[in-house]
C-alpha cells in the first residue's frame, strides 16, 4: 500500500504520505469512519477491503465479541467433539448395536471405559477382551476378588465364578438346565477351572423330610436314589474346551442345624456320570472330589475312568471314605498315568492299602507328592512305604500325619533319610514315634542334606532330638538357599499350603 | 553396598524364621484337631464295639425270651382249662411286657446316647467354630505380624537405600558443583575473550566500512564516467544502427530477390539432383554388376592363372627334363661323331703313315693336336647368377619335399659343391628370417599374398642385392663362410665330423654326393648330414653377415649389370673344333696324297689293263679248251656215223 502511494504521490509530499499511512493504520483498526475523508484518490481500491474487514470485526460484531470473549463458558472447546458424541451414542446403544472392533484404539478404550458392567453377557462375552472392563464387572459383583487364583485374568475369573455360582444354586428338576447350557457358548473359551463346593439336592416335597425322620438314610437313599441325583456335569464339561481343573464337593454348605444325611449323598448315578465326564475331558489336569462320601466302590469307578488319562496330574480324594480297595485302585492308577500329586487325606486306608501304594511307589517316576494324613496305615503300611522310598527317586513330599506309626517305621525312615536325596518334606505329626524313634530319626537326619521340612509335632519325640532335627533342617535350608539364591523358594511351600489350612 | 546386602540377608533370614514360626503356630491348631480326631475315632471305635456287644447280648437274651414265649404259646394251645389259659396268658403278657420293656429300655438308652451325640455334635460344631475363630485370629495376627515385620524390613531397606542415595547425592552434588564452578570460570573466560574479539571485529568493521565508502565513491564516479562514455557510444551505435538498418534493409531486399532466384535455382538443382541420383543409382547398379562380373572374371582368371602357373611349372620341369635329355643326346651324338671322326682321323693317319713309310719311304711321325685328346662336348661353364641358384635350391628342396624321384635332378644339379642342399637351404632361410631389415617395406607388403617359397625367393633376392651377392661363387662363399664361422665359433665335440668335412671340401662334397645319390633324398640323409644351421644361433647371423660383407667388399669389382639370360650353349668353338678335326691332315700332305694318287691311279690303270688282259687271256684259253672239249664230244658221238657227211670230216676239212 505504501509503495503504491509513493509512486502516485509527488516526491515533495513525503510528509503527507507519512500522514496517510498513519491514517491508514488507524482506519484498519477503528473501522472505516475516518478512511473516506483525507484521500479521495483511493476509494476505488480501499472501500471493498475495509468493508469486508468491517463485516467480520466491526459494526455489530465488534461489541458482541468483546462480551463473549469475557464469558468464560462460551468457548468453542466446550462444545463436545463429534467423536465424543459418537462414542457416547455407541455406549448408550451398545446393547442393541455393539460397535467396537471397527473403532480406533483410543476410541475403543474410551468406549470400554464407559460401558456399563450390567450389559448382557451374550453381547459382551465374545466381543470384549479388555481386562479393565471385566475387572469392573468382577468388583461390582463380588467384594473380594483374588485374580491371582484365576491366572491373573479378570475375564476368566468373571466367567469361572459366574458359572460356579450358577452351579452352586442349581436345583435339579426345578431350575432350567438351559440356564447353564445357554451360558456355555459364551464362556467355553475362558473357563479353565471349575470349583464347586456345593451341589444342591433336588427339592423335596415338604412332607418327605418329616416322614424320613432322623435316621441313617441308607435304606431311604436307595429308595429315593433317582430323586437325589445332583446336576449332571457331562454336557457342561464336554463344552468347556479349556477346562483344566475340576474341584467338586457333593454336599450342602451352611446347613447348620438343618443337617440331614441325605443332603450329603453322592449317588451311584452321580458317580457314573462324573466318571464318564472326567474320562471325556482330555484337558483335565487336576481333579478334586472332597467331602463327598466316596467309598471304595465309587472310588474304583472314578479311578477306573481315569486310567491312562492323557493329562491328569493331580488327584485329590481327601475327606472321603476310601478304604483299602480304593487305595489299591489308586496304586494302579499311579502306574497307569502321569499323576504327580495324590491326596488321600482323611480316609480309611489301612495297612493293606498302604502296602499296595508302596508297591506302586517303589518304581514310580512321576509322583511328587503323597498325602495319607488321618488314615490308619499303622506300622505295617509305614514300613512298606519306607521300603518303597529306598528305591523311589521322585517323591519330594510325604504326609503321614495321624497314622498311628511308631518306632519300627521311624527306624526304617531314618535309613531312608540317609539314602534318599529327593525328599524335601516329611510330616509325621500325631503319631507315636516315641523317644527312641526320635533318636533314630535324628541319626538319619545327620546324614541327610536335602530335607527341608520335617514335622514331628505331637509325636512323643524328645524335645532335645526335635530341636536337633530342627537345627539340621535349618542347615539344609541354608544350603538350599545358597544353591538357588531366590528367596521365593521359601515362600512357595508356605503359600502352597495356604489354601489347605482352612480346609483341615 | 555390602552392609546393605548383609542387612537384607539378615532380614530375609528373620522373615523366613518368622514365617516358619507363624505357619507352625497356625498349623498347631490343625495338628491338635487331628490328634483330637484320632482320639475321638479310637473312643468311637471302642464305644461302638461296646454298643455292638451290648446289642448282640441283648439280641441273644431277647431271643431266648422270645423263644420261651413262643414255646409257651405252644404249651398254651394244649391248655384246656380257661383258668390256666388266663394265667398263662397273663404270664405271657408279663413276659412280653418285660421283653418290650427291655427293648424300650435299650431304645431309650440308644436314644439317650443319640441325644448325647447330638449334644456332642453341637459341641463339636461349637468347638470347630471356636477353632476356626482361633485359627482366623492367629492367621490375622500372623498376617499382621508378618506385615509389620515386612514393613519394618522394607523401611530398613528403604532407609539403607535412602542413606546410600543421600551419600551418592551429596557426592554427586559436590562433583557437580565443582564441575559447575569450573564451567563458570571457563564461561567467564570465554565471555571476556569474546568481548575482546567483538570489539576487534567492530573496529575492523568500521575500518572496512570507511574504506568501502571511499571505494564506493570512486567506483561510482568511475562508473558514471563510464556511463557517459557508454551513452556516447550508444548514440554512435544508434547512428550506425540506423545506417546499418538501412543497409540491411537494402540487403534484405536484394537477398529476397536472390532468395527467389535461389529458390528457382534450388528447384532446378533439386531436379538435377534427382536426375543425378537416378544416374548414380544406375551407375551403382552397373558398378555392382561390373564388380560382380569382374570378380567372376578375376576368379576365373586367377584360377586360370593358377592353372597356367602349374602348367608353366610342369612345362618348366618338362623343359628341364628335355634340356637334360637334349644335353645327353647331344653329348651322345657328339661322342658318336667324335668317335667317328677320330676313327676317320686315325684311318687317315694310318693311311698317311703307310703312305709315308711304304710308298714314300719317309719316316712318319704322328701329329699331336689338342682336339685329339678331347672327349665329349666342349662345355664352357658359365657363371650363373646367385638368384638362379637360389631358385634352383628352393625348387629343389621343395621337390625333395614333395617328390621322391629326385635322383635325376640331383645329378644335374651340381650346385652343392661343398655343402649339401639342405644345409644351404637352411642357412638361406635363416638369413632370410634374420635380415629382414634389408628388405624394403614396400616389397614386404607386396610379398604378403604370395606363396611361401616365392616369398622366400624374392626376399632372398632383395637381401642378396643389398649385400651385393650376385654370382654363384659369392653365394658359395657366403655359405662356406657361415659354415666356417660356425666351425670356428662352436667347435663342439659332436660336430667334429662336420668340421673335418668343412676343412676338406672336395672330399666332403664327393662323399655327400655319393650319399645323396645313394639315399634318394630320403630322411636318413637328414640324419646323417649334420644339420648345421641349427647350430648357428640366430643372434650370430648378423655378426657373420657383417664379417662376410667386410671380407667380400675388398675384392669386389664394380658391379656388373645383372643380366638374366638363360643358359645357352656356346656353339662358337664347336665349328672350330670340327674344322680342326677336318683339317687334321695338312694341305701339303694332301697335295702329296693327290700327286701320289694320280701316280698310283695311273699305275693302277696300267695294272688294271694288264689284269683285264690277263683275264681275257684266261677266258680265251678257257673257251678254247671248252670248244676243244665240245668238238671232241661231237666227234665222239654216234650221230656222226649216221650222218652222210660227218662233221668231223667237215671240221677236219675246214681245219685242214
Amino acid at each position: 500500500m505504501q509503495s503504491m502511494q509513493a509512486t502516485v504521490a509527488t516526491p515533495t509530499s513525503s510528509a503527507l504520505s507519512q500522514f496517510s499511512t498513519s491514517t491508514q493504520d488507524k482506519s484498519s483498526t477503528a473501522g472505516q469512519t475516518s478512511s473516506t475523508g483525507p484521500q479521495p484518490s483511493r476509494p476505488s481500491i480501499i472501500p471493498p477491503r475495509s468493508k469486508s474487514k468491517g463485516w467480520s470485526t466491526g459494526a455489530s460484531g465488534g461489541r458482541m465479541r468483546r462480551i463473549i470473549a469475557e464469558d468464560p463458558e462460551w468457548s468453542l472447546a466446550i462444545v463436545p467433539l463429534l467423536t465424543e458424541l459418537c462414542i457416547q451414542h455407541i455406549v448408550k446403544n451398545f446393547q442393541n448395536n455393539p460397535i467396537l472392533k471397527q473403532l480406533l484404539p483410543e476410541h475403543k478404550q474410551k468406549v470400554l471405559d464407559h460401558l456399563s458392567p450390567d450389559l448382557p453377557l451374550a453381547v459382551t462375552a465374545n466381543l470384549i477382551d479388555d481386562e479393565s472392563y471385566w475387572r469392573r464387572c468382577c468388583t461390582q459383583r463380588w467384594p473380594v476378588c483374588h485374580v491371582a487364583k484365576h491366572g491373573g485374568s479378570w475375564k476368566r475369573m468373571f466367567f469361572e465364578r459366574h458359572l460356579e455360582n450358577l452351579l452352586k444354586h442349581f436345583i435339579p428338576s426345578t431350575t432350567d438346565p438351559a440356564l447353564i447350557l445357554d451360558l456355555l457358548p459364551l464362556c467355553r473359551n475362558y473357563v479353565r477351572r471349575l470349583r464347586v463346593d456345593q451341589f444342591l439336592p433336588p427339592m423335596k416335597l415338604p412332607p418327605r423330610p418329616r416322614s424320613g425322620e432322623l435316621s441313617d438314610s441308607g435304606s431311604e437313599a436307595e429308595v429315593e436314589e433317582p430323586a437325589t441325583d445332583h446336576y449332571q456335569l457331562e454336557d457342561l464339561v464336554a463344552g468347556l474346551s479349556h477346562l483344566e481343573e475340576l474341584d467338586l464337593v457333593y454336599g450342602v454348605k451352611d446347613c447348620g442345624m438343618n443337617f440331614e444325611w441325605n443332603l450329603f449323598l453322592f449317588t451311584y448315578r452321580d458317580c457314573h456320570s462324573l466318571a464318564a465326564t472326567i474320562k471325556a475331558c482330555h484337558t483335565l489336569k487336576i481333579f478334586r472330589l472332597t467331602r463327598s462320601k466316596v467309598d471304595d466302590d465309587k472310588a474304583r469307578i472314578l479311578i477306573r475312568s481315569l486310567l491312562d488319562h492323557p493329562a491328569l496330574e493331580e488327584l485329590d480324594l481327601s475327606h472321603n471314605l476310601v478304604g483299602d480297595r480304593g487305595a489299591r485302585a489308586a496304586a494302579k492308577l499311579l502306574s497307569h498315568s502321569r499323576l504327580r500329586v495324590l491326596n488321600l487325606a482323611n480316609n480309611q486306608v489301612r495297612a493293606l492299602g498302604a502296602q499296595s501304594l508302596a508297591h506302586a511307589l517303589a518304581h514310580n517316576t512321576n509322583l511328587i507328592s503323597l498325602n495319607l494324613r488321618l488314615n490308619c496305615i499303622e506300622d505295617e503300611g509305614g514300613q512298606a512305604l519306607a521300603h518303597a522310598l529306598q528305591t523311589n527317586r521322585c517323591l519330594t513330599t510325604l504326609h503321614l500325619g495321624g497314622n498311628e506309626l511308631s518306632e519300627p517305621t521311624a527306624t526304617l525312615l531314618s535309613q531312608v533319610l540317609a539314602v534318599n536325596t529327593t525328599l524335601t518334606s516329611i510330616n509325621l505329626s500325631c503319631n507315636h514315634i516315641g523317644l527312641d524313634g526320635g533318636k533314630q530319626l535324628l541319626e538319619g537326619m545327620s546324614d541327610n542334606r536335602t530335607l527341608l521340612e520335617f514335622d514331628l509335632r505331637l509325636s512323643d519325640v524328645a524335645q532335645e532330638s526335635e530341636y536337633l532335627i530342627g537345627q539340621a533342617l535349618c542347615a539344609n535350608r541354608e544350603a538350599a538357599r545358597q544353591r538357588a539364591p531366590n528367596p521365593s523358594c521359601f515362600m512357595s511351600p508356605i503359600t502352597a499350603k495356604g489354601p489347605e489350612n482352612p480346609a483341615g | 553396598m555390602d552392609c546393605q546386602i548383609d542387612a537384607t540377608l539378615k532380614g530375609l533370614k528373620k522373615l523366613a524364621k518368622l514365617l516358619l514360626c507363624g505357619t507352625e503356630l497356625v498349623t498347631n491348631i490343625q495338628v491338635a484337631a487331628d490328634i483330637r480326631e484320632i482320639h475321638r475315632r479310637v473312643e468311637e471305635g471302642e464305644i461302638r464295639r461296646q454298643r455292638l456287644e451290648k446289642l448282640e447280648n441283648e439280641v441273644k437274651t431277647s431271643q431266648d425270651k422270645f423263644d420261651e414265649i413262643t414255646m409257651k404259646w405252644e404249651e398254651g394251645k394244649r391248655k384246656r382249662i380257661p383258668q390256666d389259659l388266663w394265667d398263662m396268658l397273663n404270664t405271657q403278657q408279663v413276659h412280653c411286657a418285660g421283653l418290650i420293656e427291655d427293648k424300650n429300655k435299650l431304645i431309650s438308652e440308644l436314644q439317650q446316647e443319640l441325644k448325647t451325640k447330638d449334644d456332642q455334635y453341637v459341641k463339636d460344631l461349637k468347638k470347630q467354630s471356636d477353632d476356626i475363630c482361633l485359627l482366623l485370629e492367629r492367621m490375622e495376627e500372623q498376617v499382621k505380624n508378618v506385615m509389620k515385620t515386612f514393613r519394618q524390613e522394607l523401611s530398613s531397606i528403604e532407609k539403607a537405600f535412602e542413606v546410600e542415595r543421600r551419600e551418592l547425592l551429596t557426592s554427586n552434588k559436590k562433583k557437580w558443583e565443582r564441575a559447575l564452578q569450573a564451567h563458570n570460570a571457563k564461561e567467564l573466560e570465554y565471555l571476556l575473550s569474546r568481548i575482546k574479539k567483538v570489539e576487534d571485529y567492530e573496529k575492523q568493521l568500521n575500518k572496512q566500512r570507511v574504506w568501502d565508502c571511499e571505494e564506493y565513491n570512486t567506483i561510482k564516479i568511475k562508473l558514471e564516467q563510464d556511463v557517459q562514455i557508454l551513452e556516447q557510444q550508444l548514440q554512435q551505435m544508434k547512428a550506425t544502427y540506423q545506417l546499418n538498418q538501412e543497409k540491411l534493409e537494402y540487403n534484405f531486399q536484394v537477398l529476397k530477390k536472390r532468395d527467389e532466384e535461389s529458390v528457382v535455382i534450388k528447384s532446378q538443382q533439386k531436379r538435377k539432383i534427382s536426375r543425378l541420383h537416378d544416374i548414380l543409382n544406375n551407375l551403382r547398379s552397373k558398378y555392382t554388376k561390373q564388380i560382380r562380373q569382374f570378380q567372376e572374371e578375376n576368379q576365373s582368371l586367377t584360377s586360370d592363372y593358377i592353372r597356367l602357373v602349374t602348367q608353366f611349372k610342369e612345362l618348366q620341369k618338362a623343359m628341364r627334363h628335355f634340356a637334360l635329355l637334349d644335353d645327353k643326346r647331344f653329348r651322345e651324338i657328339w661322342l658318336m661323331n667324335e668317335e667317328e671322326a677320330k676313327d676317320l682321323i686315325s684311318k687317315a693317319f694310318d693311311v698317311d703313315r703307310i703312305i709315308h713309310t711304304q710308298h714314300l719311304g719317309l719316316p712318319w711321325t704322328a701329329p699331336d693336336f689338342w682336339f685329339l685328346r678331347n672327349v665329349g662336348p666342349i662345355s664352357q661353364q658359365q657363371q650363373r647368377s646367385a638368384t638362379q641358384i637360389l631358385e634352383e635350391v628352393l625348387i629343389q628342396t621343395e621337390e625333395e619335399g614333395t617328390e621322391e624321384a629326385t635322383s635325376e635332378a640331383e645329378s644335374y644339379l651340381d650346385l652343392p659343391k661343398q655343402v649339401s642342399m639342405k644345409t644351404t637351404r637352411k642357412i638361406l632361410m635363416l638369413l632370410c628370417d634374420e635380415s629382414g631389415f634389408l628388405i624394403e617395406s614396400k616389397l614386404l607388403s607386396l610379398l604378403r599374398p604370395l606363396e611361401k617359397s616365392e616369398c622366400y625367393l624374392l626376399k632372398l633376392d632383395a637381401i642378396f642385392s643389398a649385400l651385393g651377392i650376385e654370382s654363384e661363387d659369392d653365394l658359395y662363399k657366403l655359405v662356406n663362410f657361415f659354415l666356417k664361422y660356425r666351425v670356428h665359433h662352436s667347435p663342439s665335440s659332436q660336430e667334429q665330423t662336420s668340421l673335418m668335412s668343412a676343412l676338406d671340401p672336395g672330399e666332403q662334397t664327393d662323399l655327400e654326393r655319393q650319399k645323396e645319390e645313394s639315399l634318394v633324398g630320403g630322411e636318413p640323409e637328414e640324419k646323417e648330414v649334420p644339420p648345421s644351421p641349427t647350430l648357428i644361433h640366430p643372434n650370430d647371423v648378423l655378426k657373420i653377415l657383417e664379417a662376410f660383407v667386410m671380407g667380400l667388399r675388398k675384392p669386389r669389382d664394380p658391379p656388373a649389370p645383372v643380366k638374366v639370360v638363360k643358359y645357352v650353349r656356346d656353339t662358337s668353338k664347336d665349328s672350330a673344333y670340327w674344322e680342326a678335326m677336318a683339317t687334321v691332315i695338312p694341305y701339303a700332305t694332301q697335295n702329296l696324297w693327290d700327286a701320289l694318287y694320280t701316280a698310283l691311279e695311273k699305275y693302277h690303270f696300267v695294272l688294271t689293263q694288264r689284269a683285264k688282259l690277263l683275264i681275257e687271256n684266261n677266258s680265251l684259253e678257257k673257251q678254247n679248251t671248252e670248244l676243244q672239249m665240245l668238238l671232241q664230244q661231237y666227234l665222239d658221238s654216234k650221230i656222226n656215223s649216221e650222218l652222210h657227211v660227218p662233221p668231223t670230216q667237215v671240221l677236219r676239212a675246214p681245219t685242214k
